[in-house]
């Protein structure tokens, strides 16, 4: 069986630099993979390729043993959830956040639906009523996760997801990522935080001068 | 019809306006001396020669002749729309989008309105189809610049935003639906207050100058009105086109967000 998501020969270059030069990645069925690397050596660019927010210069991105490019953009978009770093909140409250997805594809989720989906993500379902851009970093990253939920992904990419937050609350957060590898997605996670990188285990690559190296596996 | 004659002394003497400006300028410390200066000789330059244009245009009246003046009137109003938009694709792709709405606007809206409204004497006659085309031109290529310049804007401050609907599955209409619906409303919304306010505020131009020079003011304000509508049907027009064009340009075929320089410093 094919892998979920898989990366060949990736080759980019962003002004004059090499970023990735001939990356290949496989991210296998309930899996964590987390990622390291210097600060502007192509991480978020290896995100982005996958998630099919950019191009490669070469080389290929395959979801499910299909090549990206040979699938509608909106469609193989939905598949793969991105978390970025410091996630963006849509105006509105965090119900209706979690309802975007689902309202891009002409759906209405239901309210119950939305408060198991928060619940899930880690939150009070008395968040659901409040305001998106009043919440803290950990709590956006958090309706992040619970909006990408709502689109039903079988991947997930995560960059930074416990950055600037503190102890208890980044543990919170890497409990929530091994629930959603334990339940059968792949996931990819940028990170430097080192309690976390132990505490989710699995295979860590290092990203440097357009290599990717597997530097050690729990 | 009876109009007051102004002399070349008397317009000469009309200087003295520009003058005022200036002193108060230089009063002020304003430094905007030079400018007047160079704004007093421009229009009046511009202004005879389009006077003279017309006279010859007036004399010599040919479908042609007629139709090429509006053409470069199109290519005018095309260019000035593309020019300096922050963020987006650079004046020599735009130029052609921008011309294409200013035409297609104005199309739509003079020919109807030539045809079964004012429907003068001869179709070309240039009196009425230079003025009227000049001021539908130019509302549509102001809304036209206004929608290239909000629309790629506004992208550029939300990427974020924008890229993260993206990955919920938006296709890319439904990514930026926020940012052209805005920017549509902004190049409509100038239209729309000249109508609410349109003879509460001021008389307009066109119909200050027909009253001025001799026509009775009930004609005066039909004549007012049939261009009113046609400014806001243009304006919806040219800034619908081109909030099509402006997201069609802000995406790859791959339905990817493109990226573009601040290139207002040419």
């Amino acid at each position: 069986m094919p892998p979920p998501l898989e990366a060949r020969r990736l080759r980019k270059s962003y002004q004059g630099r090499v970023l990735l030069d001939g990356i290949d990645l496989a991210l296998g069925p309930a899996t964590i993979t987390t990622l390291g690397g210097p600060s502007g050596g192509g991480k978020t660019t290896l995100l982005r390729i996958l998630a099919q927010l950019s191009d490669p210069d070469e080389g290929q991105v395959l979801i499910d043993g299909t090549d990206a490019r040979t699938l509608f953009p909106p469609a193989a978009r939905r598949r793969i959830a991105l978390v970025p770093q410091g996630p963006v909140m849509f105006e509105g409250t965090v119900l209706d956040n979690v309802r975007t997805g689902p309202r891009l594809a002409g759906q209405e989720l239901p309210e119950e639906a939305a408060r198991a989906l928060i619940v899930r993500a880690g939150l009070d379902p008395g968040f659901l009523t409040q305001n998106a851009r009043a919440l803290s970093g950990g709590e956006k990253l958090r309706v992040a996760v619970a909006r990408a939920l709502a689109v039903h992904p079988e991947v997930w990419l995560l960059d930074e997801p416990t950055a600037a937050l503190d102890a208890e609350r980044a543990d919170r957060v890497v409990g929530l990522l091994r629930e959603l590898a334990a339940a059968g997605s792949p996931l990819l996670v940028v990170t430097h935080d080192a309690r976390a990188l132990e505490r989710l285990g699995g295979r860590h690559l290092w990203l440097a001068e357009g290599q990717l190296r597997e530097v050690a596996t729990a | 019809m009876s109009y007051v004659t102004v002399s070349f002394p008397q317009l000469v003497l009309s200087l003295g306006l520009m003058a005022l400006a200036m002193a108060v300028s230089w009063q002020n410390r304003l430094g905007l001396e030079k400018d007047l200066l160079v704004g007093t000789f421009r229009a009046a330059v511009q202004l005879f020669a389009v006077g003279l244009l017309l006279t010859i245009l007036f004399r010599n009246e040919h479908p042609a002749s007629v139709l090429g003046l509006i053409a470069v009137m199109v290519v005018v109003a095309g260019w000035t729309a593309a020019r300096r938009i922050a963020h987006g694709p650079g004046t020599a792709v735009l130029f052609g989008y921008a011309t294409l709405s200013v035409l297609a606007s104005g199309v739509l809206v003079l020919i109807p309105v030539f045809a079964f409204v004012i429907r003068p004497a001869r179709w070309y006659e240039a009196r009425f189809l230079v003025p009227i085309s000049g001021m539908i031109l130019s509302n549509a290529m102001n809304g036209v610049a206004l929608v290239f310049e909000r629309v790629f804007a506004s992208i550029h401050d939300d990427v974020a935003a924008v890229e993260q609907l993206l990955s919920l599955g938006a296709t890319p209409r439904q990514a930026v639906d926020r940012h052209t619906r805005a920017a549509m409303n902004a190049a409509l919304r100038p239209t729309i207050n000249g109508l609410l306010t349109v003879g509460l505020v001021a008389l307009p131009g066109m119909m200050t100058g027909q009253i001025v020079s001799g026509t009775a003011p009930d004609q005066a304000v039909r004549y007012q009105l049939v261009i009113m509508y046609q400014l806001v049907a243009a304006a919806a027009v040219s800034g619908a086109l081109a909030a099509r064009f402006a997201r069609s340009l802000s995406f790859n075929l791959r339905q990817q967000l493109r990226t573009f320089e601040d290139r207002r410093v040419e």
